[in-house]
């Protein structure tokens, strides 16, 4: 499954974040990590277009954190990573871009956190299924009585 | 006016925390609530605060609403003051509601819209009858309700999202034509209201506004205080996917997702001027959660101000200031808890401007009878 980079943020933000953070720890530990600048929380003002004028306001505010390295392999191969959440974990962010890094540079470990990207797409993937069958159960049907068959009839 | 500093005010203050505390956890048998308890269970309460607190945190907003114990002008006066801590990094590109994934989808105006209406979880056709099975709920059986609705509800090919019921009538002509302004949006949280305000403060005021206050301008708009006759094009519920772009790339992705309820109503049809047709007009509405009486109220509200603005205000429900500023939850609780707080030295003055003017008419009385 090849899966867009960017889908990668939000398939890990559907793992649990101690996931996350430990296959981002260990890799650490054999990469060389630089943060380009500190990983930080705060908010961000959401615009949103209005559906009946087509004009731009602020529903309110989001968390956010982001967060941005430098990865370097033992071999002297560097990448760049980042991630901007809806979270307002910082070291949480943090740990995304380093595997954002690994896994754009395919660096040693991309393989086990593309693993745990496919497995955040599933829950998602599954979470989505569950959205949905409140929609399927709650489909409005309608046609005519008489005009289909219906369990009137039997 | 003035407060007076009196002794021992800070053990009383002190007190009133512990008894508080004590009402909240009296009783050997209850277990504290959990946070993912009140955030799912009592997910409305959460979603009323989320809005009015201006704040897309329901994990916050739920311990808001433990810490005061249900109280929902409270729990948002509490989120406005953790988001007043922390900085703000970003203002997001414009959001396309477009891209909501539904999970609740209804049109008063067509029975068939294109996609399908689909009622969702909703109370609209439940009868408003105590549900006396709910008071000693078998924790197993309560366990059993999710799974046994996934298990027996068929998966279906749907789409992730729907089109806008409102684009097929402005296809036909019968809406005004879209003049997307190229005015920043107004930041409510950096700057005041100085009427007159442009359309973007008004929805974001009455995005953030408690739901009550909201719905009572609103009302007085339905009742006959004004002239909006609202149709309801499509409400719609569902979590609209937060595009951030790469902190790398540049490349717009997807950062997370919020909950928001949408309501675009459609009103009355005004004449034309000169060659242009008659078209219907529009209200629009949409906070964070799920709360449709608050969207459908900001829609009809949009609609009255837009008109008040335009014509100048004919009912109280037209006019943007006596919509705007009293509207907002915090604002007006803490106006009114205000008057809780000791006013001994105005009233002092208060008691001695009467004893004053009593002893004046009683000695002017006592004059004329002698």
């Amino acid at each position: 499954m090849n899966i867009p980079r960017n889908e990668w943020a939000v398939a890990l933000c559907a793992m649990p974040a101690a996931e996350v953070k430990h296959l981002a720890n260990v890799l650490s530990g054999e990469l060389e990590v630089r943060d380009v600048a500190l990983p930080h929380a705060g908010l961000g003002l959401l615009n949103l277009r209005d559906g009946a004028f087509e004009e731009s306001y602020f529903i309110g505010e989001i968390p956010v954190a982001r967060a941005e390295v430098i990865v370097r392999s033992a071999a002297g191969v560097e990448e760049r990573g980042g991630a901007l959440i809806v979270d307002d974990r910082a070291q949480f962010a943090r740990s995304i871009a380093i595997l954002d890094a690994v896994m754009a540079g395919k660096l040693p470990g991309s393989v086990p956190a593309m693993a745990l990207v496919q497995r955040g797409m599933a829950v998602r993937k599954q979470k989505d299924s569950e959205r949905k069958k409140l929609l399927t159960a709650t489909r409005v049907d309608f046609s005519l009585l008489g005009q289909e068959d219906d369990e009137d009839e039997e | 006016m003035s407060y007076v500093a009196i002794k021992g005010g800070k053990a009383a203050i002190d007190g009133a925390a512990s008894a508080t505390e004590y009402l909240r956890s009296k009783g050997s048998l209850q277990e504290p609530l959990s946070l993912a308890m009140i955030e799912e269970q009592l997910r409305l309460l959460t979603s009323r605060v989320v809005s009015e607190g201006g704040l897309y945190h329901p994990r916050l907003a739920a311990l808001a609403l433990k810490q005061f114990q249900g109280d929902t002008l409270e729990a948002a006066f509490a989120l406005r003051a953790y988001r007043s801590t922390k900085p703000r990094l970003l203002e997001s590109p414009v959001q396309d509601t477009a891209n909501m994934r539904c999970i609740r989808r209804i049109s008063s105006a067509f029975k068939e819209v294109p996609g399908g209406q689909y009622l969702g979880a909703t109370y609209d056709y439940a009868l408003r009858l105590l549900q006396l099975d709910l008071a000693h709920e078998d924790p197993a059986a309560f366990k059993a309700v999710a799974q046994s609705f996934l298990r027996d509800t068929p998966d279906a090919e749907l789409p992730d999202n729907f089109p806008k019921v409102i684009d097929s009538l402005r296809a036909e002509g019968l809406l005004p034509p879209v003049a997307p302004s190229r005015a920043a949006a107004f930041d409510i949280t950096r700057d005041p209201l100085v009427f007159p305000v442009p359309r973007s403060a008004a929805l974001a005021t009455m995005a953030r506004a408690e739901t009550g206050g909201l719905l009572a301008m609103a009302y007085s708009n339905m009742r006959g205080y004004g002239d909006v006759h609202p149709t309801v094009a499509e409400l719609r519920v569902g979590y609209l996917p937060v595009m951030l772009p790469h902190p790398v790339t540049g490349e717009l992705m997807e950062a997370g997702e919020v909950l928001i309820t949408e309501c675009e109503v459609v009103a009355m049809y005004e004449g034309s001027n000169g060659d242009e047709l008659p078209t219907f007009t529009l209200g629009y509405g949409a906070c964070f959660g799920h709360n449709e009486v608050k969207a459908i109220s900001m829609a009809i509200l949009d609609r009255a101000l837009q008109k008040g603005m335009r014509d100048g205000p004919g009912n109280p429900s037209e006019d943007p200031e006596f919509v705007l500023l009293h509207v907002d939850g915090v604002d007006s609780m803490g106006f009114a808890s205000h008057y809780k707080m000791p006013h001994y030295v105005t009233f002092q003055s208060d008691m001695d401007r009467l004893r004053t003017t009593q002893q004046k008419m009683q000695q002017k009385s006592q004059e004329e009878t002698a």
